[in-house]
């Protein structure tokens, strides 16, 4: 086992830290390679669906929408572990976030890319997605602003917008000092990213009060996207979509999702970089205890919102509640209540069975749960048609399963090669304060 | 002319900057140079900063561009909708919300850039390196001044003291 960080000299701190920036391990080609080519894949079957139509896509009367939205919502939950938990971590002043945040806030801005990507892929004639963007078009045309998918739009944007800065921020002391010890392309990469960067305390001052009000709009903002997304469906009168809960129980699943993508990166870079010094069983704990608590939260909500339909028993929302929880769907949606509930409860309620590799295993399970929960709620509901003439179901075709795991690939692939070029811990953050890390 | 005197801690270096505004050196040509924040009690160079203020006023101005925006494109095009209203600020207060939060994201990092002075910096001026675990003191003084500065970072323990002039 390593020193605790607490006892390590900030020289040895840095070189930690700095360590996985040197040099390209085969071991780091090859699995680069392997995302590479699934990304190219995937950007290869997006391609052939442009060249062919969306036709190719399993999306079909009356199941318009159907993996790429379910990945739209998922990648959009998943962004939420970065830049929530960091805020609301630097807010409460949380002295343990600091070897955790920056691993979120890439997080954040990479499931965020992916994520924006999917209405766009969705919407087929991909070419014209920028008439969703407001210009002054020859026909004075402009966009119906009362279209959630402008208010997509916006949100997503102003998230992405605000994502990059507040990942960008705090990372400028570290470029500056990696610039003076960097050469080659890397020394000009960094000194353009350190903006000039000094370390007077008048840039620390202006660096601390900005990440403050940062920290504060990014919370209120990543509320907002995720809450946007909810109305995506609560605002169509649909059987169990129109629901005033859309809302919150969208943002508890995305706290929930992020933080088990959270566990699952500490876990993968803590073993992969050596970082066990640094990324501690304490952190691994509290976030394990984060992802419990978020838990719960989900079982609430989807409590609320199945007994409401059930006690209500209208026709319609019965026929969608039927097949979700005894028909097609039933083996869904159990998978996804073991995976949400059963899988974490145990592993991580029974504090002699919670470790790291329970936390991962739990996280694990919590993101293939959460995928589910976006399947349930986006299928059945289009798929239980309200008129005798139209039928139809919805199986996903090569093209879509290709494309969807190349999302995978190409986060797993962002991320290798922004842990390559920057510190995945925050260095300056990491000052071994002995009594604040405790 | 700039004078710049190391510390090893934290505690002389407090006591450095506060012998110098004692002294009559202005905060303005005051500069602590370290690899990490350093806390300053309130007193010792105070950096007053209209942050917030800018920040929240960044935000309302770009929702205020917002609704004008929205509504001036509502009404652009002459549709008959039999006296209903087009404008509708429920379905639209979402766009403002968001573009007020962008307002105000975009703000924070102009405001940022403007306050640190990494949008304005002057190339003439020399920059100290930092070095790790060392935090430097930057005065900018006449040459008349200069053996009064010199005296106080020596009093408060500085490790070093001497002028700089080479710019970085």
């Amino acid at each position: 086992m390593a020193a605790a960080p607490e006892i390590v000299p900030y020289s040895q701190v840095r070189h930690d830290l700095w360590r996985p920036l040197a040099g390209v391990s085969r071991r780091y080609v090859a699995v680069v390679s392997l995302l590479l080519a699934i990304t190219l894949w995937g950007l290869f079957c997006w391609g052939y669906q442009l060249r062919e139509g969306i036709g190719v896509a399993g999306i079909r009367r009356p199941v318009f929408w159907g993996f790429y939205i379910v990945n739209f919502v998922f990648w959009i939950g998943i962004s939420h572990a970065g830049t929530l938990i960091s805020a609301i971590l630097r807010l409460t002043e949380a002295q343990w976030r600091k070897p955790v945040t920056r691993a979120a806030e890439a997080i954040t801005v990479f499931a965020l890319m992916i994520g924006g990507m999917f209405p766009i892929i969705h919407l087929g004639r991909a070419w014209i997605f920028y008439w969703l963007i407001p210009y002054p078009n020859s026909r004075l045309l402009w966009p119906n602003f009362r279209s959630p998918l402008l208010w997509d739009l916006t949100a997503i944007s102003t998230y992405l917008t605000g994502s990059t800065i507040y990942l960008f921020l705090p990372l400028i002391p570290d470029v500056a000092q990696l610039a003076q010890h960097a050469t080659g392309w890397r020394r000009r990469l960094y000194r353009t990213l350190s903006l000039g960067w000094t370390g007077s305390d008048r840039e620390w001052h202006a660096l601390e009060r900005a990440m403050k009000l940062m920290a504060a709009m990014i919370l209120a903002v990543a509320v907002s996207v995720h809450t946007v997304v909810a109305w995506d469906f609560s605002m169509a009168i649909a059987p169990m979509w129109h629901s005033t809960i859309f809302g919150p129980y969208f943002v508890v699943g995305a706290i929930f999702s992020g933080i088990a993508a959270l566990l699952i990166v500490m876990s993968i870079v803590r073993k992969a970089m050596h970082f066990e010094a640094y990324l501690t069983p304490h952190h691994f704990d509290n976030l394990a205890k984060l992802l419990l608590l978020m838990s719960l939260l989900w079982l609430y909500f989807s409590f609320a919102e199945n007994l409401t339909v059930w006690y209500g028993n209208e026709p319609k929302e019965m026929n969608v509640f039927g097949v979700r929880t005894r028909g097609t769907f039933s083996i869904y949606f159990w998978t996804m209540v073991f995976c949400n509930f059963v899988v974490p409860f145990v592993l991580l309620g029974i504090k002699r069975l919670r470790s790291i590799r329970t936390a991962t295993i739990a996280s694990v399970a919590v993101l293939i749960g959460m995928w589910l929960e976006r399947y349930i709620i986006v299928v059945p509901t289009l798929a239980v048609t309200r008129l005798s003439s139209v039928s139809g179901g919805y199986s996903p075709t090569w093209v879509e399963i290709s494309i969807t795991t190349a999302t995978f690939a190409a986060m797993g692939l962002l991320y290798l090669l922004f842990s390559k070029l920057f510190p995945i811990v925050s260095v300056w953050e990491f000052e071994p304060h002995p009594a604040e890390e405790d | 002319m700039y004078l710049k005197g190391d510390f090893q801690d934290r505690s002389s270096a407090i006591r450095a900057l506060r012998e110098l505004q004692a002294d009559g050196f202005h905060a303005a040509d005051i500069d602590v140079f370290s690899d990490e924040p350093l806390e300053l009690p309130r007193g010792v160079l105070d950096r007053p900063s209209r942050m917030s203020f800018t920040v929240v006023t960044g935000a309302v101005t770009l929702c205020l561009l917002t609704i004008g925006f929205v509504y001036f494109t509502q009404y652009n095009y002459q549709l008959r909708t039999g006296g209903m209203p087009i404008f509708s600020f429920w379905a639209t207060g979402v766009i403002f919300y968001e573009l007020t939060m962008l307002g105000g994201i975009l703000t924070t990092l102009a405001c940022f850039l403007w306050e640190s002075g990494l949008f304005r910096r002057k190339r003439r001026i020399p920059v100290p390196v930092v070095v790790p675990g060392i935090i430097s003191i930057r005065i900018h003084c006449t040459e008349n001044q200069l053996e009064e500065a010199s005296r106080c970072l020596d009093r408060a323990g500085a490790n070093q003291v001497g002028t700089i002039g080479e710019p970085r």
